[in-house]
């Protein structure tokens, strides 16, 4: 049974539940909707509630845990006689669902039953013809596994829809059972309810703990196979798939402050100066235009700045400066990268900075304009150093955004893993290197792929500190004034 | 004291060193600030121009239009008309009739040049052209046997040539395209065998082979995002609303209150690829889940929009006065009654908004979608949801970033294009969520 | 009302600091102050009172253009200071405001230390030399605003941080820094405790020795407290101008005589 019918049939229970629990309250009451506890509409609410949730729930679960238990019931049925040397379980299994998917493929082109398949001397090449192509000749035990596989995939399905549909049934009794006149339904249900809001406002906790344990449970994997010294401390940064690979952090991470600094030249002073005169000085009408303009751009998506530096940026400074100064003969530089960065930074800075610096109390300005102050002056010496601490919380976030920060990098920065001054070098960062490692078809227990969830982690430790540092300043600032 | 001989007895009228000084520095201030300003605006606007200046050649293209004898000898052997059987006959068969057809047409106007081969003629026509032309009688295998006018995509570089990608001086030095090629193409305009029209295969073809930029479509990509966007939409307003609701009205102020606070917080600035880095080991590797598929795809963006949805919805249940609130429950509304009945359909156009706002973010967002295997080639239409959730597919931000790291020029056309395309969604997508708020914010 | 000038002639002080005629202010198309004729005196304190509304703040801010900050204002008529016309076309603001100090309703000390809250003004006009006669202005300023006793000792402390009373003698400090030959106070005591006020009124009546200051305010008794001259405005009209003794005892005008007795206000 296909997932969309089986969950438009426990719907369908559910609306029915509705109807019925609603039903069942009034004949309870012979129609006098007064003797109940709470209006009919409720009783139906709770049948819904007890048909609905749970078999969406154990659906939910089932379909992520069953690959899972597959996996590993076809794993244990291969023999470690049949591991090839230097492979693994992982290898083999992977074989192993492409076997199971050629069969498919076979089986419904119709040329082959599957019996008849596993009987055939040259499964290799009859899977080829079908568009599986297979690395290495294929053991008996192996197609067993695939044909077990395929097996156990539409048993398991059968298995969800039936316990599925059961839960639903069941629930549905029950909660029809439970109607009666004194039953409280609406309590019940509105229990229920907020169960549910509470289970909803747990995903981000869910998420971050996914986040975290992803990072660490693959980090320590990758410092097993490569040690953690090497990876701190070591200047180079040179994969190769054979192995022997130098994989220091240091010019990922050399390149990532590098394109951030430049980005954070060019966005703060901008941001800040565009921040103060449209919150001081501009006129209305100005305000009205300039500001959304400034805040289109951080509505605009990475992947479009990125082609910008590619297409437009990059070429320019390379033909312009580069070239002409003898500095450099890259398109994709540092500097390309942390100029376009910085554009689409402006906007961060700019737009915290507008709200910071207007919650500036206008007590302070009429202060210092009394003392016959001049704008500027009250601006640099009045509301700046006031308005300080947000401002200071704004360029970190801008920052953590910077270094985080992937499509322009990847398409402006270049990949070159070097340590260099010169800004119109290409340098790479450690977001362009994550992306390279994990994209591809890489081996995924090689050292060279589980580096990158080591970067990502070095990643989200660097920004989630400058976050919850930024939110710190910003919130003790907001409290000043509050 | 000194300080009172330098204020008093001055005229106001006369304005002193001092003060010319400090209104000079007043006035630099102020350009500082307009340069600031401008710059920004400036960035926005050849950042614009840059990219519709390459993208808008994308949605018209070079096409030659010419009559085709489709001959039944060849397409149909057996004569009966059955698609099965004339499917062995591959774009092979197709390509020698369609240069055929072409050299016929050049024959009787007289176009074609001394000593140009048939080869060279067929090149002029795509190499997309017969698997077009394939497609179209295996629809309607009643085609054969007829002579149908058929609009042929031209090749790429006779593409580029019209657009100005390709000249003369760079098809001299070009193994794919020769000037004489250029020559004869000049002529077919003039007479009206070959044009440029708009291009409706961009917008809903599938992609195409590196070879083939004339052809690249974002069909699939358009479809992928959508896919996503639908499970964006159907996972995270829910759950966001459900979740705010829970914080805003709810929970008591607690530790575990305040860690989910400051995890929504948080979650909100984390970098992007580190969701893409969690889908790739929870969804892809933990759970096994298809790779490419649309349905990782958006549940890794609705984890990522879920923390801008909560954000916005909390503003907006905040913004409805306590007195409603009150109101509701002194007529003896339960707690949830009143959020139900009362504060959550007046927040509802602050929500909605807040959502759309998400989208548009999640509809934008590159950098996940790359390590969920997304940046694979990919040009089967995946099919319809449900099942088509787990289908391979593109999307289009992705297709842009693929389109970037293909060698033939004409790929930044075409990722310029799709950028185009992406920004109409966007801004779509903004203007309904303005038109909301307008239509209707309350203020209290 | 030519009756003023009468008035005026009763008083010691001769000389006359600020002259205003026919001043009305606009607010977009609301007409904010009308008609406008006042006298102020040198080394007097000259108090403003009238109900909520009247125009007596709008028309003391007009003193030292602070209503150029407000983009919808608009001022017509002449104001003289010492005969020169404040809103001249060749006037810089900046240099009026050195020349008339402004206390505010509520203090508003900068977030700085209280040394460089005093400092502040001295050091953008350009007034001392060099860090000795700045130390020496704040300590005269903190002096004349009878706060130094309590704040020498934390000189670098924020200024933030004092209490209400000794915030607002703080900004009356950074006020008489820049040693103005006014000294504008728009209702310096409504947010201050009693004890706060009367240290306050106390020091307004010292700095009348080298000021001429003018004070807005709600209470009528600080009023008879702190001033020689009390104008009353009504509805953006200045309604009587007079010796405060006068004004209290003797009103001339049915309107300021049920104001005083409480019957508007």
């Amino acid at each position: 049974m296909s997932l969309g019918i089986l969950s438009l049939i426990v719907a369908a229970l559910a609306a029915a539940g509705f109807f019925l629990g609603r039903r069942f309250a009034l004949a309870k009451v012979a129609g006098d909707a007064r003797r109940l506890h709470s209006l009919p509409g409720y009783y139906g609410q709770t049948v819904f509630l007890f048909t609905a949730v749970p078999a969406f729930l154990v659906l939910g679960l089932w379909l992520l845990i069953q690959p899972i238990v597959i996996e590993n019931r076809v794993a244990g049925t291969i023999a470690p006689a049949d591991i090839p040397e230097g492979s693994s379980v992982g290898l083999v299994m992977s074989d192993v669902r492409r076997i199971a998917d050629g069969i498919e493929r076979v089986v419904s082109e119709g040329r082959m039953t599957e019996p008849e398949l596993a009987a055939h001397d040259d499964i290799r090449g009859e899977l080829a013809s079908a568009g599986v192509a297979l690395g290495n000749d294929v053991r008996p035990s192996v197609v067993e596994a695939a044909r077990n596989y395929r097996d156990l995939s539409p048993a398991s399905s059968l298995a969800m829809s039936g316990l599925v549909l059961a839960l639903a049934l069941a629930g549905m009794a029950f909660a029809l059972r439970r109607i009666s006149p004194d039953f409280r339904a609406r309590n019940v249900s509105e229990t229920f309810v907020r169960y549910l809001l509470i289970a909803a406002s747990t995903v981000a906790i869910l998420t971050t703990v996914g986040i975290v344990l992803s990072l660490v449970f693959e980090t320590v994997h990758f410092f097993r196979l490569y040690s953690a010294d090497k990876f701190f401390f070591n200047t180079v940064w040179n994969p190769q798939f054979r192995g022997g690979s130098d994989l220091g952090i240091w010019p990922l991470l050399w390149g990532t402050m590098y394109v951030s600094l430049i980005a954070l030249l060019v966005s703060v002073p901008v941001g800040i100066f565009a921040a103060i005169y449209l919150a001081e000085y501009a006129s209305k009408r100005v305000r009205a235009v300039a500001k959304p303009m400034i805040e289109i751009l951080a509505g605009i998506p990475t992947i479009v700045y990125g082609l910008f530096a590619l297409i437009t940026v990059g070429p320019m400074l390379r033909d312009f400066f580069a070239q002409p100064m003898g500095i450099g003969s890259s398109s994709s530089s540092v500097m390309t990268a942390g100029l376009v960065m910085g554009i689409m930074l402006i906007p961060f800075v700019s737009s915290l900075s507008d709200d910071i610096i207007n919650a500036v109390p206008q007590s302070l300005r009429d202060g210092s304009y009394g003392l016959g102050a001049t704008q500027s002056e009250t601006v640099k010496q009045v509301i700046l150093p006031a308005a300080l601490p947000g401002i200071v919380g704004a360029i970190l976030l801008a920052a953590s955004r910077a270094i985080g920060e992937t499509m322009i990098v990847v398409l402006g920065a270049g990949a070159a893993a070097k340590m260099s001054l010169n800004p119109f070098d290409a340098m790479t960062t450690v977001t362009v290197k994550i992306v390279s490692q994990l994209t591809g078809d890489t081996e995924f227990a090689s050292p060279e792929t589980l580096v990158a969830f080591a970067l990502g982690l070095t990643l989200f430790v660097f920004t989630l500190g400058l976050n919850v540092l930024a939110l710190y300043i910003v919130r003790k600032y907001r409290e000043q004034y509050e | 004291m000194t300080a009172e001989s330098t204020n008093s007895g001055t005229s106001l009228y006369k304005t002193d060193a001092r003060t010319k000084r400090r209104n000079a520095s007043e006035a630099r201030f102020r350009i500082y600030g307009m340069a600031a300003v401008g710059f920004g605006v400036l960035a926005l606007i050849v950042l614009l121009t840059s990219v519709l200046g390459t993208g808008l050649g994308a949605f018209r293209q070079t096409f030659l239009t010419m009559p085709v004898a489709l001959d039944a000898a060849t397409l149909d052997k057996k004569g009966n008309r059955d698609p099965a059987e004339m499917a062995k006959v591959t774009t092979i068969g197709y390509q020698k009739i369609l240069e055929k057809a072409l050299i016929a047409e050049l024959t009787e106007q007289k176009l074609i040049p001394e000593g140009m081969s048939a080869k060279d003629v067929g090149g002029l026509i795509s190499k997309e052209a017969p698997a077009q032309l394939r497609n179209k009688v295996l629809a309607n295998p009643e085609l054969v046997g007829q002579t149908i006018t058929f609009r042929a995509l031209a090749n790429g570089r006779i593409d580029g040539y019209f657009k100005g990608r390709v000249t003369m001086e760079s098809a001299a030095l070009d193994s794919n395209v020769s000037p004489a090629q250029l020559e004869l193409a000049d002529k077919m305009r003039a007479a009206n065998l070959l044009g440029l029209s708009f291009n409706w295969g961009f917008i809903f073809d599938p992609d195409a082979s590196e070879l083939r930029p004339e052809a690249a479509g974002l069909g699939v990509a358009i479809l992928g995002s959508l896919y996503m966007m639908i499970i964006v939409l159907v996972l995270s307003l829910p759950l966001g609303v459900a979740a705010s609701i829970y914080l805003e009205e709810f929970a008591p102020t607690n530790r575990w209150t305040d860690l989910i606070e400051v995890n929504i917080a948080n979650l909100a600035a984390v970098p992007s690829i580190v969701f893409g880095i969690l889908g790739l080991a929870v969804f892809i590797n933990f759970a096994n889940m298809p790779q490419s598929s649309p349905l990782v795809g958006g549940l890794v963006l609705t984890l990522m929009t879920l923390p801008t949805i909560i954000i916005a919805t909390r503003a907006a249940l905040k913004a409805v006065p306590p007195s409603i609130k009150d109101a509701a429950l002194g007529v003896g509304a339960s707690k949830t009654q009143t959020v139900f009945h009362h504060v959550l359909p007046l927040a509802m156009p602050g929500i909605l908004t807040g959502t759309i706002i998400g989208l548009a973010q999640a509809l934008g967002e590159t950098a996940p979608l790359l390590l969920i295997g997304m940046v694979a080639f990919v040009r089967d239409y995946p099919g319809a949801p449900p099942e088509g959730f787990l289908d391979p597919a593109s999307a289009l931000p992705v297709q842009v970033y693929n389109f970037t790291q293909r060698a033939d020029p004409a790929f930044i056309e075409r990722a310029s294009g799709a950028i185009i395309v992406l920004l109409v969604f966007l801004l779509t997508m903004n203007i309904l969520a303005i038109i909301l708020r307008r239509r209707f914010e309350r203020r209290w | 009302m030519n009756d003023m000038t009468l008035t005026e002639r009763a008083l010691e002080a001769t000389e006359i600091k600020f002259a205003a005629r026919d001043v009305q202010v606009y607010y977009g198309t609301s007409h904010a102050i009308k008609d406008v004729n006042i006298d102020i005196l040198d080394k007097t304190v000259t108090a403003f009172i009238g109900p909520s509304g009247c125009g007596k703040s709008t028309f003391l801010r007009c003193l030292n253009r602070m209503n150029d900050t407000i983009d919808v204002c608009r001022v017509e008529g002449d104001i003289l200071l010492d005969g020169e016309d404040i809103y001249d076309k060749k006037v810089d603001p900046v240099q009026l405001r050195a020349k008339v100090g402004m206390v505010f309703q509520k203090p508003n000390p900068f977030p700085k230390s209280i040394y460089d809250n005093v400092a502040y003004g001295p050091k953008i006009h350009g007034l001392t030399r060099n860090k000795a006669e700045l130390d020496e202005v704040v300590e005269s300023s903190l002096r004349k605003a009878a706060l130094w006793n309590e704040v020498k000792d934390r000189l670098d402390s924020p200024g933030t941080g004092l209490s209400g009373g000794q915030q607002q003698r703080l900004c009356i400090a950074r006020a008489v820094a820049t040693s103005p030959e006014v000294l504008l106070m728009d209702e310096p005591c409504s947010a201050l405790d009693p004890i706060a006020t009367a240290q306050v009124e106390e020091l307004i009546d010292e700095l009348r020795g080298n000021f001429s200051v003018v004070i807005v305010t709600h209470s009528m008794q600080q009023a008879a407290r702190v001033s020689q001259r009390t104008a009353f405005f009504h509805l953006g009209n200045l309604v009587e101008l007079g010796d405060t003794t006068q004004i209290f005892t003797n009103p001339k005008d049915p309107r300021t005589e049920s104001y005083i007795t409480g019957r508007i206000g």
